[in-house]
Order: C-alpha cells, then sequence, then structure tokens
C-alpha cells in the first residue's frame, strides 16, 4: 500500500509540473528544457521557508504559504530567464533553458545553508495525497478556464502564428512571458508539495534528465492538451515499475527505451496520443460511436 | 618585479594555457554544431555523442594494440559513419516537421546514445590508456605539456583542413550554397541530401577527433562525457554566430579561457554553470553572435 | 491630380528601407483618406509588401515618415498598431490553422476586450458579459462574410476562397480605421477573383474604412481602387486615376513590360 501511494504521489506531483510544461510548450508553443531548474526552486525556496521561517499558524496553512512561496521563486527566476529568451527563436530559449536549470543545480549544490550536495533533510511531512490531488485539480480547472478566456486564446495564437497574432494587435511578447511565468511557477507550485512529502531535497533530484521526462510526458500526451498531459505523466509514472516486473534488465534499459520512445513519437505521431484535443466525455462517445460505424 | 604580481602572472599564463588547450576541444566540437545548423537549421542535441562515440572507438582501438596513427582517423571515421547514419534514420525523415519535432528528436538521440553506452560499456569511467609519455615544460611557475600542445596544433591542423574544405573544392562550394539556400542549390542539381550527409560526417569526425584528444589529456572517458562539452560547444557556436564556421573557433577559444580564467581566479565550484552564463549573457546582448550579421525573418 | 483627399488618414512621407546595401523602398510617398480605395500596383519584388511590413511594424524604415491620423507610428510594435487602427492580411494566408473559424475571429477582438487574466481564471460576472459580447460580434461579422454555418470548423478545414474571406473577416473584426489587403487575389481564378473584387467594393462601403489594396492582377485593381500608385524597383514611378494609369507610358514600359518578357520566358 505504501508502494502505491509513494507511486500516486509522485504521479500527482508530475500532472502538475506536466501541465505546467504544456502551457510553455503545448499551448503557447514556446519551448522549455529547464522545467527542473523551476521545479528545484519552487521545492527549495518552499523548504527554506518551512524550515527557516514557518509562521506559528497551523501546518496546512504553513504548507499553503510554502505552496506559495515556491510559486512565486518559480515564476519570478522564469521572468528573468524568459524576458531575454524570449524575444530569440525557440530553440535559443530551449538551450538556455537547459543551461538555467543546470545552473540553478549547480548553485544549490554549492548552497551549504540550503544542505548543499549533502542535500537538505529534515523538511516537515505536511504534504500528502489529498494536497497534492486537491493542487492537481486546482491546476486543471486553472488551466481549463486559461485557455478558454481572451488571454489564453492569445496565448494559442502565439504557437499558431506569432507574425498572424501579432498583427491581430496580440501583444506576443507579454503573452509569451506570462505563459512562461506561469508555467515555471506551477513547476515551483509542485515544489513544496514535493518536498513536504518526501521530506529530503537532493539536487540530483532535478537533473536535466528529468526535464526531458516531463517533456516526454507532455508529448506522449499530445502537446497542447491538458487531459493528454495528466494521462502522460501517469504513463510515464507507472512505466517504469512496469518495467521493473519485466526483470532487471528492462529496467535498466528504461532511458534507452524512453530515448526510442521520444524519437519514435516524433517520427510516427507527432501529435502525441491526444492531438491537441481534450479527454472529454462528448469527445469519447463520438470516439466509441465512431468505432461502432466502422 | 613585485613577488605578488608575478604570482598573479604566472597564474594567469597557466589558465591561459589551459584555457586554449580546453577552447580547442570546444572549437572542434562546435564547428560540426554549427556546420549542421548552418546547412539545415537544427541544434544538433546529438553533436556531444559524436565526441564520446570517437573517444571510445579510438579507446577499444588502442586497448586492442592499435597505433595512434590508426586508432585517430578511425575514431574521426566511426563518429562520422554513425553521425551519417543518424542523419538518414531520423533527421532526414523529420526534416520537414518542424524545428520543434526536430529538436526533439536530437534530443532524444542524444539521450539515446548516452543510455546506450551506459548499458552496453557500463557507467563507470574506462582509463584512456596513456599511449603518449606525457612530458612537461616548465617555463616559471607555467607548465605546458606535450599533450597540450598536440591538442593545439591537431586542432590547428583540423581547422586548417576544414577550411581548405570548404572554401576550396567542389564539394565544400556545394555546403556554402545548401547552406545559403537550400531551394536554389537543388534547382542548380546539387544533391542536397549528400551535401547534408557530408556536412555531418565532417562535423561529426571533427567532434570525434576532440573526444580522442580528450582521452589523451584527461585519461578518463565514460558514456556521459558528451552530455557536457556537447551543451557548452553549442554555447561556444552561438558566441561566435551560430552557422559562421569561424565563429565557432573564436567562440570555443573564448569559452575556454573564460571558463579557466573565471575557475582559477574566483569561482572554482562553478566551471560547468560559466558557459550558460556566458550564453545568457550573449543572448541578452548580442544574439547573432560575436561575428554574426542581422539577419530577419521573411514575411 | 484632382482626386487627392483632403485630410489623410495615413500618410507615408519619403518612406525608405535598405537590406545591406541594397534599397528595396526608396521614398515613397503614400496617402490615403479616410474613405478612400487606393491600390498598389507593380511587378514581383517591387517592394509593394516591404511597404505594408513597415506600416504594421513588422519592419522598421531606414528612413521616412508612417502617420496614421497625423501622429506618427514608426517604432511603435505591431500589435500596438493594429490597436491604433490598421489591420491587414497577408499574401500567403496567415490564420490560426489549428483554431476554429468563430476563435479566429474572436481572437481580433483581443485587444478590444477589458478583463482581467484573473477575471478569465475566477470566471467572473464580467468575464461572462465580455465574452458575449466578443462571441455576438465574432458571430455578426462571419454572417457579413457568409461564414457564420462553418463557424465550429478549423480554419485550415476550409476551402481557399473562404480562408480568404476568413482573413479579412478577422482583420475587420480588430475594427481598424485602415484595411490593408496584401494581394488577396493571389491563387484565385478569374471568377473567384470577379467576386473578390465586389466583395472588397461591398466592405469599402459597408464599413466605410480606408482601404489600401496590393496586387499583382492589374484588372482587379483597374476595377475596384478610385486611385491607384505604381511601385517598380522600389520607386513610385506613377500614382492616379485608373485611366491615367492604365495609358501611362512608364507604366507600361514596367509593368507589362515585364510581364511579356515573363510570358516570353514561359513559351
Amino acid at each position: 500500500m505504501d508502494y502505491l501511494a509513494h507511486l500516486a504521489l509522485n504521479a500527482g506531483v508530475f500532472m502538475i509540473l506536466a501541465l505546467g510544461l504544456n502551457l510553455i510548450n503545448g499551448v503557447c508553443g514556446q519551448f522549455s528544457l529547464g522545467h527542473a531548474g523551476f521545479w528545484a526552486v519552487g521545492a527549495y525556496a518552499g523548504a527554506a521557508y518551512s524550515l527557516f521561517a514557518p509562521l506559528p499558524i497551523p501546518d496546512w496553512a504553513n504548507l499553503l504559504i510554502s505552496c506559495g512561496v515556491g510559486f512565486t521563486a518559480a515564476a519570478i527566476a522564469g521572468l528573468i530567464i524568459g524576458i531575454p529568451c524570449l524575444r530569440l527563436r525557440g530553440d535559443y530559449l530551449a538551450i538556455a533553458t537547459l543551461g538555467f536549470g543546470e545552473i540553478i543545480r549547480i548553485m544549490i549544490n554549492n548552497m551549504e545553508v540550503l544542505g548543499g550536495s549533502r542535500g537538505l533533510t529534515g523538511i516537515p511531512a505536511w504534504s500528502n495525497l489529498f494536497w497534492i490531488y486537491l493542487f492537481v485539480v486546482l491546476t486543471v480547472l486553472f488551466m481549463i478556464n486559461l485557455v478558454r478566456g481572451t488571454h489564453g486564446r492569445a496565448i494559442i495564437s502565439i504557437r499558431e502564428d506569432e507574425i498572424a497574432a501579432d498583427s491581430m494587435g496580440i501583444n506576443t511578447f507579454k503573452y509569451k512571458t506570462i505563459a512562461f511565468a506561469i508555467g515555471a511557477g506551477l513547476a515551483g507550485l509542485a515544489g513544496p508539495l514535493f518536498a513536504h512529502a518526501q521530506q529530503f531535497l537532493h539536487p540530483n533530484n532535478f537533473t536535466f534528465i528529468w526535464s526531458v521526462i516531463i517533456l516526454l510526458m507532455v508529448i506522449l500526451g499530445g502537446l497542447g492538451s491538458i487531459s493528454g498531459a495528466i494521462v502522460g505523466a501517469l504513463i510515464l509514472t507507472a512505466l517504469p515499475e512496469v518495467l521493473r516486473f519485466m526483470g532487471e534488465t528492462v529496467a535498466q534499459w528504461r532511458m534507452v527505451i524512453y530515448s526510442v520512445m521520444l524519437i519514435a513519437l516524433m517520427l510516427l505521431r507527432p501529435e502525441g496520443i491526444f492531438g491537441k484535443r481534450e479527454l472529454t466525455l462528448h469527445w469519447l462517445q463520438k470516439l466509441l460511436r465512431d468505432r461502432g460505424v466502422g | 618585479m613585485n613577488e605578488e604580481l608575478l604570482y598573479f602572472f604566472y597564474d594567469l599564463g597557466q589558465y591561459l594555457i589551459n584555457g586554449i588547450t580546453q577552447g580547442s576541444i570546444y572549437a572542434l566540437i562546435a564547428l560540426g554544431y554549427t556546420m549542421v545548423y548552418g546547412i539545415i537549421k537544427l541544434i544538433n542535441f546529438a553533436h556531444g555523442e559524436f565526441y564520446m562515440i570517437g573517444a571510445f572507438v579510438g579507446y577499444y582501438l588502442v586497448i586492442s594494440g592499435a597505433s595512434l596513427w590508426i586508432a585517430f582517423p578511425a575514431a574521426m571515421l566511426g563518429a562520422g559513419v554513425v553521425a551519417v547514419i543518424i542523419e538518414r534514420l531520423v533527421y532526414r525523415p523529420i526534416r520537414h516537421a518542424g524545428r520543434i519535432a526536430a529538436l526533439i528528436s536530437a534530443l532524444g538521440t542524444s539521450l539515446f546514445f548516452q543510455y546506450l553506452g551506459q548499458g552496453t560499456v557500463g557507467a563507470d569511467p574506462k582509463t584512456f590508456p596513456p599511449v603518449i609519455e606525457e612530458i612537461s615544460y616548465e617555463w616559471g611557475e607555467m607548465m605546458i605539456s606535450n599533450i597540450q600542445i598536440i591538442i593545439i596544433i591537431t586542432t590547428i591542423v583540423l581547422m586548417l583542413v576544414l577550411r581548405w574544405l570548404v572554401s576550396s573544392t567542389r564539394i565544400g562550394m556545394a555546403m556554402r550554397a545548401v547552406s545559403f539556400n537550400h531551394d536554389a542549390a537543388e534547382l542548380m542539381g546539387i544533391d542536397t541530401n549528400k551535401i547534408i550527409s557530408f556536412t555531418f560526417f565532417v562535423g561529426a569526425a571533427l567532434a570525434g577527433a576532440a573526444g580522442v584528444l580528450v582521452g589523451l589529456y584527461y585519461n578518463t572517458i565514460e558514456p556521459m562525457m558528451g552530455l557536457m562539452p556537447g551543451l557548452k560547444a553549442f554555447v561556444a557556436a552561438v558566441l561566435g554566430g551560430i552557422g559562421i564556421i569561424p565563429g565557432a573557433a573564436l567562440g570555443g577559444l573564448v569559452l575556454g579561457i573564460v571558463e579557466n580564467l573565471v575557475t582559477g581566479f574566483w569561482a572554482s565550484n562553478y566551471r560547468d554553470a560559466i558557459a550558460f552564463g556566458i550564453l545568457i549573457i550573449i543572448l541578452l546582448i548580442k544574439p547573432t553572435g560575436l561575428m554574426g550579421k542581422n539577419i530577419r525573418e521573411k514575411v | 491630380m484632382s482626386l487627392a483627399s483632403t485630410s489623410p488618414i495615413l500618410k507615408l512621407s519619403d518612406l525608405t528601407i535598405r537590406f545591406g546595401g541594397l534599397t528595396a523602398v526608396d521614398r515613397v510617398n503614400i496617402s490615403l483618406g479616410s474613405n478612400d480605395l487606393v491600390g498598389i500596383i507593380g511587378p514581383n519584388g517591387a517592394g509593394k509588401t516591404t511597404i505594408f511590413n513597415m506600416v504594421t511594424g513588422l519592419y522598421q524604415p531606414s528612413e521616412g515618415a508612417i502617420e496614421l491620423e497625423n501622429s506618427s507610428i514608426v517604432g511603435m510594435r505591431p500589435a500596438h498598431i493594429t490597436q491604433a487602427g490598421i489591420a491587414r492580411t497577408f499574401q500567403n494566408i496567415r490564420l490560426f490553422n489549428e483554431l476554429t473559424v468563430l476563435d479566429n475571429v474572436r481572437l481580433a477582438r483581443h485587444s478590444r476586450t477589458s478583463y482581467s487574466l484573473l477575471a478569465s481564471i475566477f470566471r467572473t460576472k464580467g468575464f461572462h458579459q465580455e465574452e458575449a459580447v466578443i462571441k455576438d460580434r465574432a458571430v455578426e461579422i462571419l454572417k457579413l462574410f457568409k461564414l457564420e454555418k462553418k463557424s465550429h470548423l478549423l480554419a485550415r478545414q476550409l476551402p481557399y476562397g473562404e480562408q480568404r474571406r476568413l482573413e479579412i473577416a478577422r482583420a475587420l473584426a480588430t475594427d481598424p480605421k485602415v484595411l490593408l489587403l496584401d494581394e488577396p487575389a493571389a491563387g484565385m481564378n478569374p471568377n473567384e477573383t470577379m467576386d473578390l473584387a465586389e466583395l472588397i467594393k461591398w466592405i469599402h462601403d459597408e464599413f466605410k474604412i480606408a482601404t489600401l489594396l496590393i496586387e499583382h492582377d492589374m484588372k482587379l485593381v483597374m476595377n475596384t481602387c478610385q486611385r491607384i500608385y505604381v511601385v517598380d524597383h522600389g520607386v513610385l514611378i506613377a500614382h492616379g486615376c485608373p485611366n491615367e494609369i492604365q495609358n501611362n507610358p512608364k507604366v507600361v514600359e514596367a509593368y507589362l513590360g515585364t510581364s511579356e518578357s515573363s510570358e516570353k520566358e514561359r513559351s
């Protein structure tokens, strides 16, 4: 049971991370490879609050403040990295965010206050499945309401055609920055939820490879699809466990399998499982009906 | 002269020597990055892995008794051939699917080789045999080894060959034509696919050469060794002006020197962060790079 | 020239742009009255689209002025220029392909929308009210362009001619004072082109806005525009009403001359 709870916990954290990255990469069409870096910023900032400056209030209230600190810190980091890079073409953003993620990790490694390379211990156990999935639900609602309003449409239009968006009177730079900061902020939000469940943070939790795995979750589900990000996070959290059942050798080759998946997806089904569609009741019905007729 | 000042200059000199050596390696890798970018506008994430493959080809040949005169060109050839295969299997089919799709495939290719390497040869570092006996030349407190000299000279020679190849041969001319205008080159009867393959081959061969040189220099190689130098070489290419061949050489050298000066004089724990700091600064100040010209997107 | 308007809404003075050594547009003067329907013609590569790109802020002119209602718009971001009242279409249709027809038009209302991001997240009353207004306005415009029945299709699913219409509808939905149409007849057959001419005239009457039309197709411009500017190699070589232009020897040489030679090449 503990094992399953642990998996469910990780899945929830990755859902929030994937939803954040989906906003940047899928909805807005920018390309961030530093999501683990923003996650780290949020996790360490939130944990630092809880360890060094918690208010004399109930634990759950402190957890909420910690989450707020994590979100804000990562969103600010997102602004710092996004403002110079979002003026440039997408591939530069990819490398700059990747570099940023590495810089963050190296900095934390050298910060003794935050445990440095020994890791940060003693983080209070305030987070649990309830809080994590509450935030998953809130994040999903947030995303749905965002993309179904004029600001969300503006963000989508950038993905579709930036020049056309500009000439529709949409301040593309502003909306790219907003999408980027919110996406980074959501990664930051996942940080304290993760930290207060694990009670331990280490810089190696946030290596580049995790940015890639989160990206793979988003791509697998379908860039731009909210339900896709959820399903992608679920699949890729469960997959290593499934591979473990298939034997030690298969589990060892997990990353090779992931990388082949990434390439194969791009070659064969670049739109992912859902494409840009959403997994809605309506769509499921239609799918079943179509199958029935065909 | 004041003794403290003297030691400062010794330090400076030593950091410059190490920086130029390190920069030569970055430059060799950056050349391939920039050539591939110049011709198909792809940031080939997997480029660092060609460098790793070169190092391993060299390693296995040397430990099975081959001389460096055979191992070195064979490493270049091996890295080049792998690059050509990858281009054919992955990048060519995806070339028209958009930049992001291509970039993600490149990322996947990079991970594939890293973890395939870990799975086959193991994650532990391997000791590259010291085939060249190291001799150090001292001058005051400064030292330069024969291996450093070999690295610098080999880099210069390879760059001169590349320069000749690009500027004075038919295939070099075709490469320039394709990178200038794909469609026009095609209409002129140039087989662009062949030229792109060739570009991958040459770029990866240079990276493979860098792999062997690093094996000689640091004596250890491992499957993940391509990740950081690959990323840094990309930074070097951007620093010099991506797509510009002399720019990559300059960028690599500048990056190597700056990295050694900063870690030497100031913050030794931040070695790997410096390159990315430089990247962000250059993107802020002059995104076209040191030798870049302004270009505009056609509307 | 008797047709010059009293107070121009859009005025380009000595507009110049150089790309490296090449002067793509050289001291061009164009003025557009508030109810004008004016054409710019010229051979391919004459610099027509470059003029549009400068007016809409995609390119920065090297020299010269662009004034909208007597205030300069040089240096403004494209989005702000659209908000100030200039809308355009593109030579090679730039719709939001993966969005619905309705959303394409709704997006054009973005800069005329005032509710905040938070209002959108929390679905406030203000959000619902304004979204309803946006939708009504978008549907209204789609009706005018006979696209309302297709409002839930994706833009890329429309046939070519309807994509052109949608792009014009989308531009008009930004409430422009000046409409710039960049070769709207490109890729159309003669019948479609004739319909388009009627549509352009109808838009001009219906919306009462100044329209500047770039066109390669001489006949379309002659049929629709009140005045015509002729550009060749970045330079304005003639200006006048359709009759004057048709009989201007310089135009015949620059414009018809090139088309004759290109026909020779083809045969």
